[in-house]
């Protein structure tokens, strides 16, 4: 099949169709700056989906698990070799996704006879300053595009659909007043940003051609009946976390604190 | 058909060495021919520099854990201000005596071991995985310890919470061979040891009060006094210097984690001593 040019680069679209189609559903993941550093943030059934994956590196996907846990122990594995063998502020995260995961990435989604990573990602890497974070995408062909709003903002979206994370993003850009928002604010900004891009993602799926906008959600009470079923899942990089280790998974009391009011 | 894979196979066992084996890592192997070299220097005059006395006792809110500042060469003093103390994690310290340059190798692999099986693993290793990893770590380092050229006999300190639960402070010590022992009330290494172990044992039995019993500015006055005391007799130990103003390391763990004990706090202790 592969034999002739044109029939690749239709098994290639082929591909990108059915990954797409896995990952419409799946939970967005927001990030976040707030004033002692970055939260990432989404909403999970069992599994789950943020982790730890350096010092100051965290990583937050959607797509199927075997495949998250797959990146994310290639991510785990590489940092540790690079700070083993060098040294704790060698480990970087630029380098880390663009010499080696996403190579990884592409090389798998183009090889139209093995299994593609159905996965989309989201990695912070907390800089002693916020003017030093950063914060990469990465998509399951292994592009890493940020849009232009993205470059320009200290923080990100990833949903299931372009449309869910458009709205999401200009939500944030909206209700992005104070930068030195505590904590809670920022679960209940994440949250609310949370909300927007699950209820179109899973629109856009019922009807076609009939757009919602993010004004027109009630997230309080979306959320309220997501949360029945489901459990916010968050976690921090703390500039001012005392351990080498700046990564800090929130408890459950913490989060149902910051969100009763809402 | 095959279909092609395009990555290799990981590891998900949480193993680190295992990790940098298949990265072709190898401790061992390659120390051990460039140490046949060395040994044969050691008898035209070139010896391995060596790290002396560190002690690890319980007290009352956990452990403490000290090590003098000395690092010699055979008769010769190469350095004041070595540090024979790593902590690798929240609530673990490694103690080293013998020859740094394999014992920071191995604190290196040890602290990465940790992290990086918490991380792959989602969950703590337990204590007693911890002290099993560093007793791989030198089994791995046998060819060295055979040729006598890079022997190390560390301790290990911890604070226990195994899930959850609070097991209070441990200590364990080494043999050169990897076999290890915990360490009761106390445990202690290097050349200056055996001085130390025996004041140990004399104020835990007879001292009036058992050393579990100390709180934590007595353990560090005792823990001073007790590197001076070996001092006095091993000339590869040195206890408080005050020509130079260097104090010995010393650090206690408790349920809050390890914590240095700053160099005013040690003056302060010393004064209390005089």
């Amino acid at each position: 099949m592969i034999e002739e040019p044109y029939r690749w680069v239709e098994a290639i679209a082929n591909r990108r169709e059915y990954i797409e189609d896995q990952l419409r559903r799946g939970s967005p993941i927001v990030l976040l700056n707030y004033a002692d550093g970055l939260l990432l943030m989404t909403v999970s059934r069992e599994t789950r989906k943020i982790f730890e994956v350096y010092d100051r590196i965290g990583f937050a996907a959607l797509g199927h698990p075997a495949d998250i846990e797959r990146m994310r122990l290639i991510a785990i594995d590489l940092a540790h070799m690079e700070g083993f063998n060098r040294a704790v502020n060698d480990v970087s995260l630029r380098r880390l996704v663009s010499f080696s995961m996403s190579p990884a990435l592409k090389g798998a989604f183009e090889q139209v006879y093995g299994p593609p990573f159905i996965v989309k990602m989201l990695l912070a890497e907390l800089g002693d300053d916020p003017e030093h974070d950063s914060i990469v995408k990465l998509d399951y062909d292994g592009s890493m595009g940020r849009s232009e709003i993205e470059m320009k903002e200290p923080f990100d979206v990833v949903a299931g659909t372009a449309e869910a994370e458009q709205q999401m993003l200009n939500y944030l850009v909206d209700n992005n007043g104070n930068r030195k928002r505590s904590l809670e604010e920022a679960l209940k900004l994440a949250a609310q940003t949370w909300t927007v891009g699950m209820e179109i993602a899973e629109r856009t799926g019922q009807a076609e051609g009939d757009e919602t906008k993010s004004e027109e959600i009630d997230t309080v009470k979306v959320l309220k009946e997501t949360l029945k079923s489901r459990h916010v899942e968050a976690a921090v990089l703390d500039r001012n976390r005392p351990a080498s280790s700046k990564f800090r998974l929130l408890d459950e009391k913490e989060i149902r604190a910051a969100l009763k009011d809402l | 058909m095959d279909h092609p894979n395009p990555l290799p196979q990981f590891l998900h066992d949480g193993d680190f060495l295992g990790v940098l084996k298949a990265h072709g890592y190898e401790v061992a192997p390659r120390l051990a021919a460039a140490a046949a070299t060395f040994a044969d220097g050691a008898h035209h005059g070139t010896i391995a520099t060596e790290g002396t006395t560190v002690l690890a006792v319980k007290f009352k809110d956990g452990v403490l854990v000290a090590g003098d500042r000395r690092a010699t060469a055979g008769n010769m003093v190469m350095y004041e201000r070595a540090e024979k103390l790593i902590t690798i994690d929240s609530h673990s310290v490694l103690a080293i005596a013998g020859v740094p340059a394999v014992a920071f190798e191995m604190a290196r692999v040890l602290e990465h071991s940790f992290k990086y099986y918490q991380r792959s693993q989602l969950q703590e290793m337990s204590t007693a995985g911890k002290v099993r990893s560093l007793s791989k770590l030198l089994k791995e380092n046998l060819p060295l310890t055979l040729q006598g050229v890079g022997m190390v006999v560390p301790l290990f300190a911890t604070y226990e919470q195994d899930n959850g639960k609070d097991g209070g402070g441990k200590v364990y010590f080494y043999d050169a061979l990897g076999a290890q022992f915990e360490g009761v009330d106390y445990a202690a290494s290097g050349s200056g040891s055996p001085a130390v172990r025996s004041v140990l044992h004399y104020l835990n039995t007879y001292g009036g009060k058992p050393l579990a019993k100390f709180n934590e500015s007595e353990m560090i006055v005792t823990a001073l006094r007790l590197l001076d005391t070996a001092a006095d007799t091993d000339t590869a130990t040195s206890g408080y210097n005050p020509k130079s103003n260097i104090f010995p390391i010393v650090r206690v763990i408790t349920q809050d984690g390890v914590h240095e004990i700053s160099e005013t706090d040690l003056a302060k202790a010393y004064r209390s001593d005089t």
